[in-house]
């Protein structure tokens, strides 16, 4: 099957240039130079993968990011070009699955494409924890009944953590499994990821009693 | 050697107090001294008049003995009669050759003698005839008063110096409080911290050299933050040419094989060096980010499950580890461990140790190789930016930005540790990076 990546990026030499190196990878990359243009054809065409740069002349990036969230859960990777931490963190607080900075090669962003698409792990049951429902077969979390719309990368964190059964889950373990990174550094990434998952599944997301911080190693399901 | 100002100035209040107050003390020693004595030669003098009166009328008479014995005032004095016919004494015993002769010879005369030591007033008035008498008064009782004043002066003295010497230590102290917050401030500014400012001075004086000192440090830091700012911005500017020239790169490389002979040679030069230069791009604006302090609160970071987790993504790696927790940031642990293994890599042929040891309250996160070693002189240079190159050893494919150990060593610096390397035996470096040790419970 191939994979149809929306590469939004207002430098026509970086889109060709990635364009050509992402093909080489195995991808079908499709262009838009602004925000405007990116949101009309997300709108009448589907893709498997967005990947955005936040520096947009127009509808910047991050509003790009907002809309496509509010639609729905496709994965977003956002391109930043400061290496300012602000910008990456507020792609994340927008949605986005995962970032890249520049330059970014095309092999790499075709190993963090490939993670955040990979088919989820085989059929486990449904899972209770507390008053949370996740159905990993049918990809739904319920929360008191009510059904909890997760992304893709949020329902992959939520289920590497229900599935150690309250062990404690390392920061390393958690960025290797759901980002495929093998190469830790930023676990800011999966600090905003998990505020993120608890504004969605905590009844007080300031004092979580589901998705537990474990100081100094990492996460942990509370019972 | 040549004083400090603070020893001058103590010195010189000392000395200062030491010459008045003594000078003051010779003045009241002299007077009162001079007082009491002649207070004392005239009280002698009238006792003396009375007595010879008295004699006068028993001169020749048997009674004279007892009379002199009933005039003497006490055990210790003594009086002669002198006649032609020889002497009579009574009190104390004291022969008439232990007065000095111009006494004896010529009175009325008064002076001051020891007789056996002990010091007396002698007062000699002529008796009718040619007799004299000599009544010796002793002193003992007025030296003691004097004994007690020069001790009460000269204590006095040297306390008032020994005053003015610690009046003159806190006075210069407190004025030179401004020279040494100056001080500590330099030494900080010196130190890296561009942001060392002195505090407000109420004095007018010092107003002006804390605003003089304030606003060059200001202006220091201004121009380190523009310096940093530029790096990061050329950086910066480099990154969406470098994003599209490593893409290309890749395209190209991939299709190398319709490239043969020199075309083919010099597409590997280019994208080799293509990719250099975006590594050396990365690492220089990390570690111009690295100047600035945007980092998130420290946490606490088990450091030996850090270093295992860094190493599974490498070669393997001999480890010994001890359980130790450190407060920092991750990231910059991450960039340390791994930098070192990468100067390991490709300077000694790879890492052949790791380990995580306590030390006291300190722990030390040490890399070895069995390399070539660092020379004594260079063990300071290679934690300098773009000091590759200096290292006699160093590869010639060597594809490093020079800016690794740079790194190392900013990032050790925040985190608030130090960095060195050492000879290992039997040869190869020791790379120690030491932090404070937050506990070992890990």
């Amino acid at each position: 099957m191939c994979v149809r990546v929306l590469l939004v990026e207002d430098d026509e030499r970086i889109q060709q240039a990635l364009s050509l190196a992402l093909s080489d990878e195995g991808f079908t990359v499709d262009e838009a130079g602004s925000g405007e243009d990116a949101l009309r054809r997300l709108e009448t065409e589907s893709f498997d993968v967005l990947l955005v740069d936040l520096t947009l002349p127009g509808v910047d990036g991050l509003e790009v990011v907002r809309t496509l969230r509010s639609r729905g859960d496709l994965p977003i990777i956002v391109v930043t070009a400061r290496a300012d931490a602000r910008d990456m963190i507020a792609g994340l607080e927008a949605g986005a699955d995962d970032y890249v900075t520049k330059p970014l090669m095309a092999s790499v962003l075709a190993a963090r494409i490939r993670a955040l698409l990979r088919r989820r792990g085989p059929g486990r049951d449904a899972v209770r924890i507390g008053d949370l429902e996740i159905r990993p077969q049918e990809g739904l979390v319920r929360r008191a009944g009510e059904r909890v719309h997760l992304t893709r990368t949020e329902f992959r964190l939520l289920l590497e953590l229900a599935g150690a059964g309250g062990r404690i889950v390392t920061r390393e373990q958690l960025l290797q499994k759901v980002w495929g990174y093998d190469y830790f550094g930023d676990t800011r990434l999966l600090d905003v990821h998990i505020r993120r998952l608890r504004r969605k599944i905590e009844a007080n997301p300031d004092d979580p009693s589901l998705l537990l911080t474990v100081r100094g190693s990492g996460y942990r399901i509370g019972s | 050697m040549r004083l400090t100002l603070r020893c001058r100035v103590t010195l010189s209040f000392g000395f200062g107090l030491l010459v008045v107050t003594s000078v003051l003390a010779f003045a009241t020693w002299n007077l009162a001294s001079g007082y009491m004595l002649r207070q004392r030669e005239a009280s002698a003098t009238r006792q003396a008049e009375v007595n010879v009166r008295l004699v006068e009328k028993s001169l020749s008479s048997p009674g004279l003995d007892e009379l002199l014995t009933g005039l003497t005032t006490g055990p210790d004095s003594s009086i002669l009669v002198l006649s032609p016919d020889g002497h009579v004494t009574a009190g104390r015993k004291v022969e008439p050759s232990q007065l000095p002769a111009g006494l004896v010879e010529h009175p009325p005369a008064r002076e001051r003698i020891a007789v056996d030591g002990l010091p007396m007033l002698a007062v000699a008035l002529p008796v009718a005839g040619n007799a004299v008498y000599i009544e010796l008064f002793p002193l003992q009782q007025l030296n003691r008063t004097f004994g007690f004043l020069s001790a009460v002066l000269i204590a006095g003295t040297i306390g008032s110096a020994l005053l003015g010497a610690a009046l003159g230590s806190w006075a210069s102290k407190r004025a030179l409080k401004p020279l040494a917050e100056l001080n500590s401030a330099a030494g900080r500014i010196a130190g890296g911290d561009l942001r060392a400012r002195l505090p407000d001075q109420d004095d007018p004086d010092l107003a002006a050299l804390a605003a003089k000192f304030n606003s060059t440090a200001h202006a220091l830091e201004q121009r380190a933050l523009r310096d940093a700012r530029f790096a990061s911005d050329v950086s910066h500017e480099l990154r969406s040419p470098l994003t599209t020239m490593v893409n290309a790169g890749a395209v190209l490389r991939r299709r190398r094989e319709h490239l043969p002979g020199t075309a083919g040679t010099a597409l590997e030069l280019l994208t080799s060096e293509v990719d250099r230069f975006a590594r050396m791009v990365v690492d220089l604006l990390e570690i111009s980010r690295a100047d600035q302090t945007d980092d998130p609160p420290p946490e606490e970071i088990a450091l030996d499950a850090l270093v295992r987790n860094v190493i599974a993504t490498r070669a393997p790696v001999p480890l010994e580890l001890e359980p130790a927790v450190v407060l920092g940031d991750r990231r910059r642990l991450d960039r340390v461990l791994t930098n070192l293994l990468d100067n390991a890599e490709r300077h000694a042929g790879g890492a052949v140790l790791v380990s995580v040891r306590a030390r006291g309250a300190k722990v030390r996160l040490e890399v070895e190789d069995a390399g070539p070693g660092v020379p004594e002189q260079l063990r300071e240079v290679i934690f300098e930016r773009f000091a590759r190159g200096v290292m006699a050893g160093s590869r010639g494919d060597d594809t490093g930005s020079g800016l690794g150990l740079a790194l190392v060593r900013e990032h050790v610096h925040r985190l608030g540790g130090r960095v060195w390397v050492e000879d290992r035996s039997p040869r190869g470096s020791r790379f120690v990076v030491e932090m404070v040790l937050r506990s070992s419970d890990g």
